[in-house]
């Protein structure tokens, strides 16, 4: 495990992050908040709706967050409980472009491409649950979050995260995933068979409409992830650790906020944040700077009790290439052995930082993170593994294809001790070369195209399709008749 | 004597130094150099060279905003005599720019301002969560060549649309060119909304300003 702070500095951080909620506070544009957070202790300005919160509040909300939560999978052999100690890995959000599996162009992302994303997602061991990887171009904007929510339902069978974009669209998708849950009742009782995730506006300030998605997730205790999206010399302190205390005062505003409402309202609490790059005034996410404020805000969430959620494997290249890999490798690695719970946009079917979704670059760091987990998984240490038996048995002339006994010992181990890459090439020059000399791009096209039109899903039931379906008609016939 | 005072203006402003901006611009007033030329040959020149080499990823943002912040400085000192003497200020065209109603990111929006600026577009910034009517009554007021709408959320997209239509329904769409950018936003989308032209950043908006001017 990587500890990026000492004891001395994660106190001094927490101590100057206190004082920025204190004295300085949060901008909260929504009125009914800002009187729930002065009940409780916290000093509001009306006038300019900046909310300063005291620690004991802090330290009171922390007590009421869940350290540990479970997130509900309609098959559930998908179901994971995010902070028992494993770092669950999703895909990447929102591309508005797709770079075309069959043409190789670059054109507006469609809601095909949400569909076979989500389940390429489904397919991919690495992936643990499913964010919208796309954000079609291709559906009317008054009941895009609805579109996108069935395209997922219907496209795999792991827990889904879905996009909560405005207050009316997010509440007729709450509406959805109670059809999902099998009825209001049972959505009351399983309310994380869904959940979403939300960002704020820094420096240190949070919109109405984000507040609004935020309450009604506490009303209902869905799960939520919360991460700062600053960078770093534009939006908040060039200096990481300055980025760091700020993007705390600004999560830990919501926290405070959502237990009021909600107590025991699970959040994942983390970071989008990165630097500025300030030759060319864009966001670098693949830098290794992104992936040191993982580490470090890792260190936070844990000393605050918290599950931790890292958007860590963005990708600034703008195809599928040696860059590419390298920044998904750095940062998802990084934030990994760091303790991440979450290591959100890890499997990264996404180049261009977030804009355009890659068919290919989905395989290659599907490959990528199977990789990451086996190290994540580390070394096995028993009085069998270390083995000394086999060794003595085998000796100094045999070997370990040789010998009978070593042969059922590496048959037994083999599949817990060594990964098999899905598309990573290991074979001999003259083999590769009789398979076409064929770049890791070509197999992982191939590859995708090949997942596509073999893996087969349980189809979502006939009538929850239906009956979201007639939502959504609904939902497009009032916005017509306004 | 002229010569070296305009390099050392340039200078002061390729380092971001506003006092020194303040105090070179008096010293040429008092040496009795025309004040619009103290302008064209000296922090505007500057401020030129900075932006240039911002295009080409040779210099911080960091260091393009503190050249603006020290051009600005030095006008300051200059503008009250340019007023009193009448004389013609020559830019390069006026850009209005603003973040639209619902959307309060400003950082994007301000890189493109402050290029601008340095390539000699006079700017005004009327700032975030911009609401339409307010960017017709200064349209209406200011008259600029080219109105620049920006908008992050995907949600907030459609109002670049209403200051469109809202610019046609009260027929001031032909006089100003209207541009649109922000992450969530495509050429398709400008077309789709009648806007005359996108940027992906900010060096490219500057060009397409220019272009725009220009046409």
């Amino acid at each position: 495990m990587y500890r990026l702070l000492g004891r001395g500095e994660i106190s001094a951080v927490h101590t100057a992050a206190m004082e920025v909620l204190e004295r300085i506070g949060v901008v909260i544009q929504h009125d009914a908040a800002l009187k729930k957070l002065a009940d409780a202790g916290a000093t509001v300005d009306d006038k300019t709706k900046v909310v300063k919160i005291p620690e004991y509040m802090v330290h009171d909300a922390l007590q009421k967050s869940p350290r540990r939560h479970k997130l509900i999978a309609r098959n559930p052999k998908y179901n994971i409980v995010i902070g028992d100690g494993d770092s669950y890995f999703t895909n990447a959000f929102g591309a508005h472009y797709t770079i075309d599996l069959e043409t190789g162009e670059r054109r507006l992302s469609t809601i095909k491409d949400l569909e076979e994303f989500t389940l390429l997602a489904d397919y991919f061991q690495t992936v643990d649950y499913i964010k919208p990887n796309i954000l079609p171009q291709d559906v009317p904007k008054s009941v895009w979050e609805q579109e996108m929510a069935l395209a997922m339902f219907k496209s795999a069978e792991k827990h889904l995260s879905l996009v909560a974009l405005t207050p009316e669209g997010w509440r007729d998708v709450i509406e959805m995933a109670k059809i999902y849950a099998g009825g209001e009742d049972e959505f009351i009782k399983n309310p994380s068979i869904i959940d979403t995730g939300f960002n704020n506006v820094p420096p240190l300030k949070y919109t109405r409409e984000i507040i609004d998605m935020v309450l009604e997730c506490a009303k209902y205790r869905i799960p939520f992830d919360i991460s700062t999206g600053l960078l770093s010399s534009a939006s908040g302190p060039v200096t990481l650790a300055g980025t760091i205390v700020q993007g705390i005062a600004e999560n830990h505003a919501i926290v405070v906020l959502a237990q009021l409402i909600g107590p025991g309202t699970p959040i994942m609490w983390g970071s989008c944040a990165t630097i500025l790059d300030q030759r060319y005034g864009t966001a670098a996410y693949g830098s290794p700077e992104n992936g040191l404020i993982h580490a470090a805000f890792c260190q936070m969430a844990h000393y605050y009790g918290l599950p931790y959620y890292g958007a860590a494997g963005v990708i600034d290249s703008k195809v599928p290439d040696q860059q590419a890999a390298y920044e998904n490798t750095m940062n998802v690695l990084l934030a990994t052995v760091s303790g991440a719970d979450v290591v959100h946009d890890a499997v990264y079917g996404i180049v261009e930082a977030g804009v355009t979704a890659s068919y290919e670059m989905f395989a290659i760091s599907n490959d990528i993170c199977g990789a990451i987990k086996r190290i994540s998984k580390g070394i096995q240490v028993t009085p069998e593994t270390l083995a000394v038996d086999i060794i003595e048995t085998v000796g100094h002339e045999k070997n370990h294809l040789n010998t009978p006994e070593a042969l059922k010992f590496t048959k037994k181990h083999l599949l817990e001790e060594q990964w098999q890459p899905l598309i990573s090439n290991r074979t001999s020059r003259p083999e590769w070369e009789k398979r076409g000399s064929k770049t890791i791009e070509d197999v992982a096209r191939e590859k995708v195209k090949e997942i596509l039109l073999t893996h087969k899903i349980e189809p979502l039931d006939k009538k929850m399709e239906s009956a979201m379906r007639k939502l959504i008609e609904d939902r497009t016939k009032k916005t017509k008749s306004n | 004597m002229e010569s070296m005072i305009f390099e050392e203006l340039q200078n002061a402003v390729i380092e971001g130094d506003s006092e020194k901006s303040v105090s070179l611009a008096k010293n040429a007033l008092e040496a009795g150099i025309p004040p619009l030329d103290v302008i064209t040959n000296g922090l505007a020149k500057g401020v030129k060279t900075v932006g240039d080499l911002f295009s080409e990823g040779q210099v911080f943002l960091v260091e393009l905003i503190l050249a603006g912040d020290a051009m600005k400085a030095g006008m300051s000192v200059l503008l009250p005599v340019i007023k009193e003497s009448k004389a013609e200020m020559i830019s390069a065209g006026k850009v209005m720019i603003g973040t639209v109603q619902g959307d309060i990111h400003s950082i994007g929006k301000d890189i493109v301002g402050t290029l601008l600026e340095a390539d000699g577009f006079e700017v005004l910034n009327v700032g975030e969560d911009v609401q339409s009517e307010t960017f017709m009554e200064k349209v209406k007021e200011h008259k600029p060549d080219v109105l620049g709408l920006s908008s992050l959320l995907t949600v907030t997209m459609p109002a670049q649309k209403d200051v469109i239509e809202k610019l046609k329904a009260s027929g001031l769409r032909g006089d100003v060119k209207v541009i649109v950018g922000g992450a969530p936003t495509t050429q398709e989308w400008a077309d789709e909304i009648g806007a005359d032209g996108w940027a992906g950043d900010a060096v490219s908006a500057v060009s397409l300003v220019k272009q725009l001017i220009k046409g």
